[in-house]
């Protein structure tokens, strides 16, 4: 890499990244130190961390532009392994999602998120404009066949993720405001489709949703608990590790999904508020990069990931306040997970690299 | 490059993205700040539970302090309905477990749904190896708790049992009656007898434990505790060893029924209930199954029925004492008046029989030999009115005031009642046959007991009581004085009279199966004829007859003769009253 990589390098997004995950592996410990093993969580989380900081390297030096040329094997990769996970997979909580690999195991739907970043953000910048059909299909299908395996797995929430990286992506490369409402329309037509093929517990969660006290012991338990956790923090919190609902095991999955129970109990809003701004910095800047990238290409990418980061924030923050139904995604850099970890740090690598190698104008 | 961001489009996705934060800062502001306190609130709730902690029940000694009633610890099996989750699953494990249908947990549930936060019982008392399997599959079973509760114990099962009572959960009338007493649901409660007469003394006040749980509602650390005011013990004027003999008196007997009624005839304390056949008030104490509930109340036998209180019975020959008294009060005979017996009495065109003709007889003896003639002429010339009215005197026909509930009065009939209740007029023949105790007469053992005790201890009328002090919780004694009900009931001479008579009775007469050795008894026997079978014998006795210190009154029913089934108990009793003093043994003696 050379100097004036360096100095192009996004310092606030750099620090933000930091403090995200340095901030979040506290909250990580305090969610699992009643555990069996309080530490084995932390060391995991740092392993993660340096594999993804590697990767995060590798993604901001390999040029972009490089990358993008290798997108019709990377596509075959992620549909090779999105397939795989039907064959290979390892169940965890009545669903398919993982792959073992040695003593780890991957989460393919994860890595789909950012490869499907590149080969996206590649084919919609073979494009100049999307106004026919001919056009539009194609792209369908390049995000629907994933889609439709990921929801197969079930994973929902990635699917959802997906759909919506795709969304942002397809209006930011200027598809016509027509089209994107035809294909809102058509997705509005598919939903009682959808709701066909979720599972019996997924259905439940969301008829919570809408009226949690139906099944106050079942499914509306986590959605009732973990808004107690968050509202009962306060303005100022219960102090770190000295939240209730959070050492009683109250919330279920308090390290993985439901991780920002802890944030709200243990620090309060003021706490919420710091960790939010940490998160708008780190979205303000990879606006701007996206803005600021020197071709559609960069731009495209740029999207993607933010779209990706904000998702991923707001349902699952959200579900956590009972504005969005529970689904199993991870809060970007804090939820206990390695492959999200990984994967979000090859993200900002990416956008480390459109972002070095944006128009020198602006100086 | 010729490439142009879209910066409008760009913009409108940050907007977007704004937007939404801005969306969870609101929504956090919400829950957490205005809403916060209630959410802090609710998760205190979450983390802290209340336990009861079940004060034990007094003890219930006899009267030289040895327990009859006590309680012993035990594991109780409850659920938290509010923790129930993945009920069917949990109840079904739990059902399995305890061999107890699912519909029967749900009832129980459903019937506690006015107080979801209380453990609803579910199983009283199990066994180490139920305990055990719940603890073991605690994760299986989310909202199933064992409650560590002491739980009734009645050493001598059936013994008593009448006089005692039984506990079993509050039923809904009596939680709703008594809910600013401090009762809530699943408490016990004294249903019968000394427990029922008693409750108020024998409970205690419950304490509370409030403990910071988990998730799973698995108790982590105590936060504060209220200790159990245990309930203060009482003791009874029942003698343990006495009672048992009565009991297996009457088991000896060979009969299935009767009661017999030892009281104190300086006190009025009751030193003996019992009543054939009986039941275990344990049975209660752990919930009544209910096949042994349908057993109990089906039993021909009624064997929850104290046959000592609640129910009356013809008194037969028993009720010559009451004839005899009223003649002797109204003067109409003395100690040496003679009779002529020929072995029948006739009255018109009416003939009353006796057992055998026994010539000329003096006073002492028609009430010896239980003379029927003698007191067919005594009671055709008192007339029914006076019959009645030195019956009820004597405390027959009339509640005796004991503690206990369910006492029945019994009857006395009278020419004025029998013209109101009937609508017959009194013949002269009725007279005749009261005279006997024969008729519609019923009392029931206790006022025969009362009325035998009024008689030893020389004309007071004392109210039967069961409690003989409180042991309150500073290990001072609150003592029940005797209750006296009426004095002076009779003349010296008719004492006189009366004593010496039942005294003969016992000793050379009709009673004599009831003879101990070394003691002087007095009493009399009785073989009341009723419709429903063989005569009811009776024998009511006091002893020694020089200071008299106990009264029994032994009642078979269809037990045939007095002398033959109810005076061999009444010995028993007697006996066991009055221990030869102990020989010296031929070892000891140099």
């Amino acid at each position: 890499m050379n100097p004036r990589a360096l100095r192009y390098l996004d310092w606030v997004l750099v620090v933000s990244t930091l403090c995200l995950i340095i901030g979040g592996a506290v909250i990580l410990y305090s969610a699992t130190r009643t555990f069996s093993h309080p530490w084995a969580f932390i060391r995991i989380r740092a392993v993660h961390a340096l594999a993804g900081t590697l990767l995060l390297v590798v993604f901001a030096a390999v040029d972009y532009r490089t990358l993008a040329r290798a997108w019709r094997p990377l596509l075959v990769i992620t549909l090779l392994l999105l397939a795989g996970v039907d064959v290979l997979g390892r169940t965890a909580q009545g669903a398919q999602r993982w792959i073992p690999l040695g003593p780890f195991s991957f989460q393919p739907s994860e890595l789909a998120k950012l490869l499907l970043i590149v080969t996206l953000a590649t084919h919609l910048d073979g494009h100049r404009e999307i106004t026919s059909w001919r056009q539009i299909v194609p792209l369908l299908a390049h995000a629907g066949i994933p889609i439709f395996l990921i929801v197969q797995q079930p994973d929902l929430g990635t699917a959802m993720v997906v759909a919506a990286i795709f969304t942002a992506m397809l209006f930011a490369a200027g598809a016509p405001l027509r089209a994107m409402a035809g294909l809102g329309a058509a997705a509005a037509a598919a939903a009682p489709l959808l709701w066909q093929m979720l599972h019996d517990y997924q259905r439940k969660r969301l008829i919570v949703f809408i009226d949690p006290g139906i099944d106050p012991q079942g499914a509306g338990y986590a959605l009732i608990q973990s808004k107690i956790a968050v509202g009962s923090g306060q303005l100022f919190g219960k102090g770190l590790l000295q939240g209730t609902q959070n050492l009683l095991h109250f919330i279920p999955e308090q390290h993985t999904d439901f991780i920002f129970t802890v944030v709200g109990e243990e620090l309060g809003f003021l706490g919420a508020i710091v960790m939010l701004t940490l998160f708008a910095l780190w979205l303000w800047r990879a606006g701007t990069i996206a803005t600021q990238a020197k071709d559609r290409l960069g731009m495209l990418m740029s999207v993607g990931v933010v779209t990706m980061i904000a998702f991923h924030l707001f349902v699952n923050v959200g579900m956590t306040v009972g504005l969005m139904p529970i689904t199993g995604i991870p809060l970007p850099f804090i939820s206990h997970g390695g492959s999200a970890l990984v994967v979000m740090l090859a993200a900002c690598g990416l956008l480390i690299n459109v972002g070095i190698r944006r128009k020198k104008i602006l100086f | 490059m010729d490439y142009i961001p879209p910066t409008r489009r760009l913009r409108v996705l940050n907007a977007i993205i704004a937007v939404l934060i801005g969306v969870l800062v609101v929504r956090l502001w919400q829950i957490q700040v205005l809403q916060g306190a209630r959410y802090l609130q609710q998760s205190e709730e979450n983390r802290v539970r209340d336990y009861t902690i079940t004060a034990p029940r007094g003890v219930i000694y006899d009267r030289r302090g040895r327990p009859l009633v006590s309680s012993r610890p035990s594991f109780t099996v409850a659920v938290l309905p509010l923790e129930l989750r993945r009920k069917e699953e949990v109840l079904a494990n739990l059902s399995a477990i305890l061999d107890l249908p699912v519909e029967e947990i749900l009832s129980r549930i459903a019937a506690n749904r006015e107080r979801p936060f209380e453990p609803v019982r579910v199983r009283r008392d199990v066994g180490p190896r139920v305990v055990t399997m719940i603890e073991e599959n605690r994760l299986d079973l989310p909202g199933v708790i064992i409650l560590a509760e002491p739980v009734r114990h009645y050493l001598y099962r059936s013994l008593a049992a009448h006089a005692l009572g039984y506990v079993t959960e509050i039923n809904e009338a009596e939680l709703a009656a008594r809910r600013d007493q401090g009762y809530k649901s699943g408490d016990l409660i004294g249903k019968a007898g000394v427990e029922r007469a008693y409750e108020s003394v024998l409970r205690g006040v419950d304490g509370r434990l409030r403990m910071e749980v988990d998730a799973l509602g698995r108790p982590l650390r105590e936060i504060a505790r209220v200790p159990a005011i245990p309930g203060r013990s009482i003791v009874l004027t029942l003698d343990l060893d006495l009672q048992r003999a009565a009991s297996e008196g009457l088991r000896a007997s060979g009969q299935k029924s009767g009661a017999v009624v030892a009281i104190d005839p300086r006190t009025g304390g009751i030193l003996v209930m019992e009543s054939m056949p009986g039941y275990d008030p344990n049975l209660f104490a752990t919930g009544i199954s209910a096949g042994d509930w349908q057993r109990l109340t089906t039993d021909r036998l009624r064997p929850m029925l104290s046959r000592a209180i609640s129910a009356s019975f013809e008194p037969g020959s028993v009720f010559k004492i009451v004839t005899a008294t009223a003649a002797l009060e109204e003067g109409m005979v003395t100690r040496s008046s003679t009779f002529y017996a020929p072995g029948y009495f006739r009255l018109g065109a009416w003939v009353f029989r006796d057992l055998r003709a026994w010539g000329t007889v003096s006073f002492i003896q028609g009430i010896q030999h239980s003379i029927n003639v003698v007191f067919y002429t005594l009671g055709y010339r008192l007339g029914g009115e006076t019959l009645a009215a030195q019956a009820k005197r004597m405390g027959l026909g009339q509640l005796t005031g004991i503690e206990l509930s369910g006492e029945v009065a019994g009857t006395i009939p009278s020419p004025s009642t029998k013209q109101a209740l009937v609508g017959e007029a009194w013949y002269p023949g009725d007279s005749v046959n009261m005279s006997i105790g024969q008729g519609a007469v019923t009392v029931t053992p206790l006022q025969v007991a009362r009325m035998m005790a009024s008689i030893a201890n020389n004309g007071t009328l004392l109210r039967p009581h069961l409690l003989r002090h409180i042991i309150e919780r500073d290990h001072t004694r609150t003592p029940v004085g005797p209750a006296v009900q009426r004095e002076g009931l009779y003349r010296a001479q008719t004492l006189a009279v009366l004593q010496e008579g039942l005294l003969a009775a016992a000793e050379r007469g009709t009673g004599r199966a009831s003879a101990v050795r070394g003691l002087t008894i007095a009493g009399k026997t009785g073989s009341a004829e009723n419709p429903r079978g063989k005569p009811h014998a009776w024998f009511a006795g006091y002893a020694p007859v020089e200071a008299p210190r106990v009264v029994v009154v032994a009642f078979v029913e269809h037990g045939f003769r007095g002398g033959l089934s109810a005076a061999p108990i009444v010995r028993r009793v007697l006996e066991a009253a009055f221990p030869p003093p102990p020989q010296p043994s031929p070892e000891a003696s140099p």
